[in-house]
């Protein structure tokens, strides 16, 4: 296993996603989201594919308890739909257990599902769209309250930043030493050649 | 010079009228002096002094007994339900029955001796695409049987034929005693082989109870410590935390009794680290403990559907 400090750094690296766009918790009255889009991104699936791998997650995290459901089509020229269902607040809300579980699927076997009683739906078209576009749509739609990151997480990016940028000035002052002793190598290597050569011819 | 110093300092504390007084110098000029009294102030790179760089034999590296253990005061470790909130979020509309929860164990371990490696029955099963092919007599009980629990490729003379066109169903194979002599006849062993899947008695998949072999192979999973870790999927990314907890806790027992057993050998190991991640998400060093930190946040929150 890799250096605990290493590690670490990394970690926090990758755990920006408590922060950032998308980071927002999500009404009650929210029950699930579908989304539903193509392999391939000609078509205008990119804007898609960019919600979900970098929006959704921030997403998920402040929203652990709601259903994310991602539905990946195979085919070549398929719709791109954002589908998002609200519980009536006046009828009591409908257990999520009683309504059929989708799961997430790769190969389009999970088509949005019809609403549950008590439920209503937007539809969203996500084709051609920037990621950016499809969340800001997204936030609207749902009224969701942004999440600000707190003074020590603004800290700890801060620290990370500099980490960063040290790393890169170092990396670059050790690359240029190195070259230089390959370099150095090389010419050696070639005089030695010539040498041997020179000594070759003479005999 | 130190010694000089601490020479004045003696003799001033003798008396205030010597203190000024410093050691007289030598009174023969130092090039009369025979070349051994003189206190040499050169220092050469060779200790013999006879001039010329002498090569050194190259540094030998250093070698450790043990694998490597780190300093744990600077990890930040996590409870059960906050690793697997961040790794939910990081697997977000992923199939949820192909994507994994993977734990790796570290152990505090000598390089030589034993490995701890045994089979494990978990609470809840972990495997989702353990295919099995029963090679068994065409038109027989046995080939009802197996179909009933659950084997995907059953027969004798078509499932050879099937593996001659290079159509592999299957992702493990097994043959029932009955048909031990028509697998040697049927020349697949060059195709199976390569793949692992050549069934034999050694491995136990030439067997006459097609019920146990077959509840052994997909119930059971295979682990094995490699350079100090023991690394294996414990969970479907869908699993509630407590189906998650339930099978940690079945692992983390095994591997205890696993080296119970080595520690009688001489070869003490001890636990050093428990690490979980998912098949594409981080890696979070475990405390131990199972709540999540956020109260708002309830251990049922993380088994919705994904």
């Amino acid at each position: 296993m890799v250096g605990v400090i290493r590690r670490m750094h990394h970690l926090k690296d990758i755990l920006a996603l408590r922060t950032g766009p998308g980071a927002a918790i999500l009404p009650e009255n929210v029950s699930r989201i579908h989304i539903e889009f193509c392999h391939r991104m000609n078509g205008g699936h990119m804007g898609p594919r960019k919600f979900w791998q970098e929006n959704l997650p921030k997403i998920k995290f402040w929203n652990p308890a709601v259903p994310i459901i991602v539905n990946r089509l195979e085919i070549l020229d398929g719709p791109a739909k954002m589908t998002i269902y609200f519980r009536d607040n006046q009828k009591s809300a409908p257990s999520t257990q009683s309504t059929i579980q989708l799961n997430s699927s790769s190969t389009g076997t999970s088509p949005a599902p019809v609403p549950a009683d008590g439920e209503r739906t937007v539809v969203v078209d996500m084709k051609a769209r920037h990621s950016t576009e499809i969340l800001s749509d997204f936030l609207a739609l749902t009224s969701a309250v942004p999440v600000k990151a707190t003074p020590q997480e603004d800290i700890e990016m801060r620290e990370l930043e500099d980490l960063k940028r040290r790393g890169e000035i170092d990396r670059a002052e050790t690359r240029k030493t190195l070259e230089a002793e390959r370099r150095e190598k090389a010419r050696l290597a070639l005089a030695m050649n010539e040498a041997a050569s020179i000594k070759a011819a003479a005999t | 010079m130190a010694s000089t110093s601490q020479c004045i300092a003696s003799l001033a504390r003798l008396s205030i009228a010597t203190a000024t007084r410093r050691p007289t110098p030598s009174i023969i000029p130092k090039l009369l002096l025979p070349s051994v009294v003189t206190p040499s102030f050169v220092r050469h790179a060779s200790g013999s002094g006879s001039g010329g760089m002498r090569k050194r034999a190259p540094k030998k590296k250093k070698t450790y007994k043990a694998f490597r253990s780190y300093d744990q005061s600077d990890l930040e470790q996590y409870s059960l339900c906050d690793a697997m909130r961040y790794l939910r979020a990081f697997e977000v509309g992923q199939p949820p029955h192909i994507i994994k929860y993977e734990v790796h164990v570290k152990l505090k371990a000598q390089k030589n001796g034993p490995v701890v490696r045994n089979r494990i029955r978990f609470p809840f099963a972990v495997k989702s695409d353990t295919r099995i092919g029963v090679i068994c007599p065409e038109d027989s009980p046995m080939m009802e049987e197996a179909r009933q629990l659950g084997a995907v490729a059953v027969g004798e003379e078509s499932l050879f034929e099937s593996i001659r066109a290079g159509n592999f169903p299957f992702n493990k194979l097994i043959c029932h005693t009955d048909s031990k002599e028509a697998l040697k006849k049927a020349n697949v062993g060059k195709l199976l082989g390569p793949k692992g899947l050549m069934p034999s008695e050694r491995h136990g998949t030439i067997t006459s109870n097609l019920k146990a072999t077959i509840g052994e192979m997909i119930g059971s999973d295979e682990y094995r410590e490699r350079d100090g870790v023991v690394r294996m999927a414990i969970g479907q990314l869908g699993f509630s935390p407590q189906m998650l907890a339930d099978n940690l806790k079945a692992v983390m027992e095994t591997i205890k009794r696993d080296m119970d057993g080595i520690i009688e050998d001489g070869h003490p190991k001890s636990l050093d680290e428990v690490v979980l991640s998912t098949t594409h998400g981080p890696a979070f060093s475990l405390n131990g403990k199972f709540n999540p930190t956020d109260e708002k946040i309830q251990p049922q929150d993380l088994q919705s559907a994904m």
